[in-house]
């Protein structure tokens, strides 16, 4: 008789109540604090709707009108928070793409780096690029908020004692760097710094996947370091460049703390990025309904950059 | 051999469990029906039945100086009122506002609320806030006990809805260091006539090294500052900041115009502050004054309690100093200060309000508590006691000023005016962006377009 293939058997019905009642809790926990959230996010924003002014039914209606597509369209209006928005959206994609090349071409060369030394200087010099990224980010947005001060930080106390001029790193509006303005760029900066170690222990995990036959192959067929580098590290690392690029840029679409605690969006609206106007919008002009619509606005934005990003870095291979 | 076949859960089954886990979800989202919101308590409302105890809850921000004071006297109201129980919380600064707004939405926030005057109106606007029962103080009973520019932050549409405790000042006196007073060969404590001549010492003491300000002669670059300055310089120039319709802002008129041209000067001509590197997210008056980079400083004596808690080894002797004025009669606006709230869902408006006046009109409690937080005082009988000096001594300027400000008004949403708007354009302007002209065009624009969208013109 032949052996018919094994089939994977159906569970119990009590081995399916089973997994239904132990995947209730955190299903109840997800629709709480994620599902039903983000429902009301979206029935919001086509109400002119703010917590500190009384409603009908869930607060809607009455003192909260019902305003359809109004949020929406005030984005792309020449009102103030439609201004505000545009310039939030822009500051943002600047801090997005200016950040996610020099990551990469920051922590890419260094994992390489870091990957052909030995195991115990390997182990050192991971961990001191990754501390910053275990640090708290307040905590880096106050100390680098300190090198940065233009009276007494050491940027400035280093140019000086050098004979040079001292910068208002912060809050000069009018002086820009590679046509980025100075403030942006610094933030840029402390934000690299802080965020570096993350992809650089991602990148040394994927180095480390890589079969040395091919290392080993390539060597015995003449290809020298950055030969090998090129044509066999990068293409190999690629689903690992893919991960670390579509992250870099969702998490640079999110960045709220540094802009927050050392700039507040200034000086006039040179660092004011979307989360932060957002935020603002939301609690400090308690204009909920809109600051939803722009919350809604940044979803769809975040996700037409990582399809677009998935599609372009996808691979048809596999090792 | 006869096979049975299992199946999998079944569509009818997954879709039942999802059901039964969504309704348990929304009937914990919901959670149980909140009590109508009330306004006043009906006349001749029945106290609580004897032998029952009241629960009421207060909140307030974290603040180590207002939660310590706070506490202090809720147990003073124990020993008065043992039957009415206070259950005290406070929260982060930035939670405390998110707190309020969310459970106004669930109509579940605390009884009793320590809210800061400048967001009062809205919430009145938006009936999230209790009146205050004619019985406990009527408004014109108020009008006699505080101070106007407090009080009317808690008055919209001619009725009450809350006590002040603080009156929050910004003008009327300037932080100066007296060491630096001591070293430029000024006189201490000066005595201007006039804000040429403060100009003048705050250029004596005004420092660089190379092209970079160490000293600020005069620092009144803020986002708090420049308002407060831009709405003095108006008002006592004998104008106006809001337009003919009392809604609308007016920054077009000539008093606005020679404000902000002196706030320029003093800047770009007079350089006793360099816009760059003193401003209101870079070296801040609050914390520069505190580490010896400013000579003359603009801020409220708010910042005492909060900078002696910040730079507790400041060596340098300091005192606040009459500023002067412009033209004949002192005249400026403020923002309402820290005060009590009644939420219209309290299940006991009446004790509740009656803890609030506690707190706010009885003159030991408000002395206390003015004290304690190192604020000036928003009733009238605390600030004139001689006695409030031998506690709050850096005070006496500010208390002489009292009288004469009024409540900044209804600017619809405050902080963007104040940041938004005037922060933002006028420094751009001292930082040499605009001409003067062009920044009262600016501010003019973008305060009345917000102005309309809020009220949907």
């Amino acid at each position: 008789m032949a052996i018919a293939a094994s089939r994977r058997r159906p569970l119990s019905r009590s081995q399916q109540w089973f997994a239904a009642s132990a995947l209730t809790p955190i299903m109840l926990y997800m629709m709480a604090f994620t599902l039903l959230p983000m429902i009301w996010a979206v029935l919001i924003t086509f109400f002119r709707y703010s917590p500190t002014r009384q409603g009908g039914l869930l607060g809607l209606g009455g003192g909260n009108p019902f305003v359809g597509l109004s949020n929406y369209a005030d984005l792309f209006s020449d009102s103030p928070s439609g201004k505000l928005f545009r310039i939030a959206v822009q500051n943002t994609l600047i801090f997005a793409l200016a950040v996610l090349p020099l990551n990469l071409a920051l922590t890419l060369p260094l994992a390489a780096l870091i990957e052909s030394i030995n195991e115990r200087l390997k182990t050192v010099f991971r961990t001191i690029y990754f501390l910053p990224t275990v640090t708290s980010l307040v905590a880096v947005s106050l100390v680098w908020g300190v090198i940065y001060n233009p009276t007494f930080g050491l940027l400035n106390l280093v140019l000086r004692s050098l004979g040079l001029k001292g910068m208002a790193w912060l809050s000069d509006p009018q002086t820009k760097v590679l046509g980025i303005a100075l403030p942006m760029f610094c933030l840029i900066i402390t934000y690299v710094w802080q965020d570096m170690g993350y992809n650089l222990v991602i990148f040394i995990a994927g180095l480390q996947s890589i079969p040395d036959v091919f290392h080993e192959a390539a060597r015995v067929d003449g290809a020298n370091a950055w030969q090998r580098f090129w044509l066999i590290t990068l293409p190999l690392l690629r689903p690992t460049l893919t991960f670390v690029i579509v992250m870099t840029m969702l998490s640079s679409w999110q960045v709220f703390v540094i802009f927050y605690v050392m700039t507040r969006g200034g000086p006039g609206n040179a660092t004011r990025t979307l989360v932060l106007h957002i935020y603002e919008t939301a609690f400090r002009h308690q204009e909920m309904g809109l600051a939803a619509t722009m919350a809604m606005a940044l979803f769809l934005m975040i996700l037409v950059t990582t399809l677009v990003q998935l599609r372009v870095l996808r691979q048809e291979w596999e090792y | 051999m006869d096979i049975q076949v299992r199946r999998g859960l079944s569509r009818r089954e997954f879709l039942r469990v999802m059901g039964v886990s969504a309704a348990g979800v929304l009937a914990a989202a919901c959670g149980a029906p909140a009590a109508a919101p009330a306004a006043a308590p009906a006349e001749g409302e029945a106290p609580a039945a004897a032998g029952e105890k009241i629960i009421l809850r207060m909140w307030s921000h974290q603040n180590t100086a207002f939660v310590q004071t706070n506490e202090q006297l809720i147990s003073k109201w124990q020993e008065v009122r043992p039957e009415v129980e206070i259950k005290y919380e406070n929260f982060p600064y930035a939670d405390f506002i998110q707190t309020i707004q969310t459970s106004m939405a669930a109509k579940n926030e605390a009884d009793v609320m320590e809210m800061f005057g400048s967001w009062v109106q809205s919430y009145a606007k938006g009936n999230t806030l209790s009146v205050v029962p004619e019985d406990i103080v009527s408004l014109s009973e108020a009008r006699d006990l505080f101070y106007a520019a407090p009080l009317d932050g808690y008055v919209w549409e001619g009725k009450l809805f809350g006590m002040p405790n603080e009156y929050n000042l910004e003008n009327g006196a300037v932080l100066t260091n007296k060491r630096m007073f001591d070293e430029a060969g000024i006189p201490f404590p000066p005595e201007w006539k006039s804000w040429d001549e403060l100009v003048e010492h705050a250029k004596k003491m005004t420092k660089w090294d190379g092209e970079t300000m160490t000293v600020a002669g005069f620092h009144y670059i803020t986002g708090d500052g420049l308002g407060f300055l831009l709405w003095e310089g108006i008002l006592e120039r004998g104008g106006e900041y809001f337009a003919e319709d009392k809604v609308h802002l007016n920054f077009l008129t000539p008093q606005a115009e020679e404000t902000v041209q002196w706030l320029a000067d003093m800047a770009i001509k007079d350089k006793v502050v360099d816009p760059l590197t003193f401003n209101g997210s870079t070296n801040w008056v609050g914390d520069s004054f505190f580490q010896g980079m400013v000579a003359i400083g603009f801020i409220g004596p708010w910042i005492v309690p909060v900078a002696r808690q910040n730079h507790p080894d400041f060596p340098d002797p300091w005192e606040y100093v009459s500023a002067p004025y412009y033209g004949e009669k002192m005249a400026f606006a403020a923002d309402a200060g820290w005060g009590k709230v009644v939420s219209p869902n309290s299940k006991h408006i009446r004790e509740a309000w009656e803890f609030a006046k506690f707190m706010t009109m009885d003159q030991a409690n408000a002395r206390q508590w003015n004290v304690g937080t190192g604020t000036v005082p928003a009733l009238k009988s605390v600030a004139e006691d001689p006695t409030l000096l031998n506690d709050l001594n850096w005070l006496g300027p500010s208390l002489k000023v009292l009288p004469y400000g009024r409540f900044v008004g209804d600017l619809q949403d405050r902080d963007f005016v104040w940041y938004t708007v005037i922060e933002t354009r006028i420094t751009e302007t001292l930082q040499g962006q605009h001409t003067v002209k062009e920044c009262l065009q600016l501010m003019h624009d973008e305060a009345n377009a917000m102005i309309d969208s809020k009220i949907g013109a």
